[in-house]
């Protein structure tokens, strides 16, 4: 049975192929969009975590985290909770670097762990001079920039004190100012965009942050990954993105199916209906045909899935966010991808296959 | 190959209509087991109806039709019965394009509960005894009409058939090449001891077979009244 689907497959190889194609697009961009998507939450993970904290406090009720705007005082309430071990603020600056729109800056006190816990791989830390920046090794490496050098941020010139790894995509691709200085760049003295928490020994994120909230009315704390996507509109209009596409794919491609099979038990209503008269049940010759649909159907899945994990990569490309969120492609985004193909093709399978069993042998012969 | 009985083949009383158009009337026959029988009439007169009745394709809008006393139709896998039973040879060879001869005879054996090593061992059986195991692998497009055609006839007869149903199996076929398929069909026919109903529009068939049987208007034709009866 399988050789002869394939070997039908291959009468038409470009029918086919076109077929597949059209549920390869599908596929990929689902799967390039799925890939997005938990790079995004990799980002996220990152993002809940800055220089090894164990929680972040935003402003309430922002349409992205990074424009909340809190009061520098809530750095100084943080410390006071008993569940807190430390606390720093940061101040996020996003399209401060020229040139290269994702590249984050932040500012940070010097002294804070979040910049203590920057490895230095070249020059030292600034030494209190405004003027002094530290740059991630992914930002020095794209710009081709060392310590001693210049990096301009938001029409000011930083001379590079040091080049610092922390392990963090977009740390490494971003740049550290004092936050005074930061602050004065953006003009919100004593504003900052958020407060990064490491927890005292013995307590919970799970408790801290309801806590903390209830403490500091107005802020939202996040602690894990997908809190911070959802506290995102654009991760939350990719979630839903995804989710249309997928219907879209399930719709077009079932369509595609079905009419690529239906032209195809037109033109071999004999061949058929000859597998009547030689002893194949109805159920038998149907799933020869729901057979050719899923193989096709799987043939444009592979083809979508390889082009699904190029895609993704060209997609952060394309929006020029390749320096805070890298594609990243999980066995279950594959598997997600493979499913939908099986689907679309079991979908676009039935109404041929039914159609079949209900041929009239004699009727299908006279056609030939 | 074992040499099974022929089929006994009754027709009760069988009416058949497509739409308005009315293909059998009050029908009724009886074929003796490992009898050949020619089918003969003109274009339309219902024979190719008769046979897909017979074998199990068509169901009668009225009448019975019975293999060794039993309707096709109503057992619980009539594909499965026919499969067990009944060998078709159309007039086009109706070979699967893209499969190889040997392919196409294995076709017929799908779903018998065959192992792959063992549906071929009997297609290539088949294609030896039609004269053809040096063409097995050949794609239909690379085979003559001729041999076509008997790759159909080995297609019909890989079952080991105890009816074998012939319609007009040398229509397509120049005069040279129809003797040699019929005399294929013929020698088979007595090897296996099948019974065989043919339609043909050759008179000279007559000869080869026990007996003729005409149809005019969907109706059988008293011996008397076949003379007058041409294609």
């Amino acid at each position: 049975m399988l050789a002869i689907i394939a070997t039908n497959l291959m009468r038409r190889p470009a029918r086919t192929l076109f077929t597949a194609s059209g549920i390869a697009l599908g596929v990929a961009t689902i799967v390039a969009l799925l890939a997005f998507t938990q790079g995004l939450e990799n980002t996220a993970a990152g993002f809940v975590h800055l220089g090894g904290s164990d929680l972040g406090v935003f402003q309430a009720n922002v349409s992205d985290p990074t424009a909340s705007e809190l009061p520098i005082s809530t750095v100084a309430r943080l410390r006071a909770q008993p569940q807190v071990s430390s606390a720093t603020p940061l101040l996020l600056l996003v399209e401060g670097i020229p040139h290269d729109a994702s590249a984050i800056v932040f500012g940070a006190e010097r002294n804070g762990f979040f910049a203590r816990s920057l490895v230095l791989t070249e020059g030292t830390r600034p030494g209190g001079v405004a003027g002094e920046a530290l740059i991630g090794e992914r930002l020095a490496a794209e710009r081709h920039v060392h310590a001693g050098g210049v990096i301009p941020v938001d029409g000011h010139s930083f001379r590079i004190a040091g080049v610092y790894h922390s392990g963090i995509l977009f740390e490494d691709s971003g740049a550290v100012l004092a936050l005074p200085v930061a602050q004065m760049l953006v003009g919100r003295p004593g504003e900052v965009t958020d407060v990064v928490v490491q927890l005292a020994p013995g307590s919970r994120a799970s408790t801290a942050a309801p806590a903390i909230e209830r403490a500091l009315p107005g802020t939202q704390v996040i602690t894990d990954p997908q809190q911070a996507l959802r506290a995102g509109a654009d991760s939350t209009l990719i979630s839903k993105a995804v989710l249309v596409i997928v219907v879209i794919a399930l719709i077009v491609g079932g369509i595609s199916v079905t009419n690529t099979m239906a032209m195809s038990i037109m033109e071999r209503q004999g061949e058929l209906g000859l597998l009547s008269t030689v002893g194949w049940s109805p159920l038998r010759v149907a799933s020869l045909v729901l057979g050719e649909g899923v193989a096709v159907s799987m043939l444009g899945a592979a083809m979508g899935l390889l082009v699904g994990v190029i895609g993704g990569g060209l997609l952060v490309h394309a929006l020029g966010v390749n320096s805070y969120v890298s594609p990243s492609v999980t066995a279950w985004g594959l598997g997600q991808g493979l499913l939908i193909g099986v689907a679309i093709g079991v979908l676009g399978g039935i109404y041929p296959a039914w159609r079949v069993t209900r041929m009239r042998p004699l009727k299908a012969l006279s056609t030939v | 190959m074992s040499e099974p009985a022929g089929a006994k083949v009754e027709l009760a009383g069988v009416d058949k209509r497509f739409g308005r158009i009315s293909a059998l009337q009050e029908l009724s026959l009886r074929v003796e087991r490992g009898e050949a029988v020619a089918i003969t009439g003109r274009s339309g007169s219902g024979k190719s109806t008769l046979l897909a009745l017979i074998g199990g394709l068509e169901q009668p809008d009225r009448g019975e039709v019975l293999i060794d006393g039993r309707p096709l139709w109503s057992l619980p896998h009539p594909a499965r019965a026919r499969r067990e039973v009944v060998g078709f040879v159309f007039q086009r060879h109706l070979l699967l394009p893209a499969l190889s001869a040997r392919a196409n005879v294995e076709v017929a054996l799908i779903g018998a509960g065959m192992r792959r090593a063992e549906r071929r061992r009997r297609a290539l059986e088949l294609l030896e005894a039609v004269g053809l195991s040096d063409r097995a692998e050949h794609l239909p497009s690379e085979l003559s009409g001729g041999e076509s055609q008997r790759v159909a006839v080995a297609r019909a007869l890989v079952n080991e058939p105890r009816l074998l149903l012939a319609d007009e199996p040398t229509g397509a076929l120049d005069s040279l090449t129809s003797e040699r398929v019929l005399d294929l069909l013929f020698r088979l026919r007595e090897e296996l001891g099948m019974t065989m109903l043919i339609v043909s529009y050759d008179p000279a068939l007559g000869r080869r077979t026990d007996r003729t049987l005409t149809l005019a208007d969907g109706r059988l034709l008293a011996a008397s009244e076949t003379a007058a009866v041409g294609p």
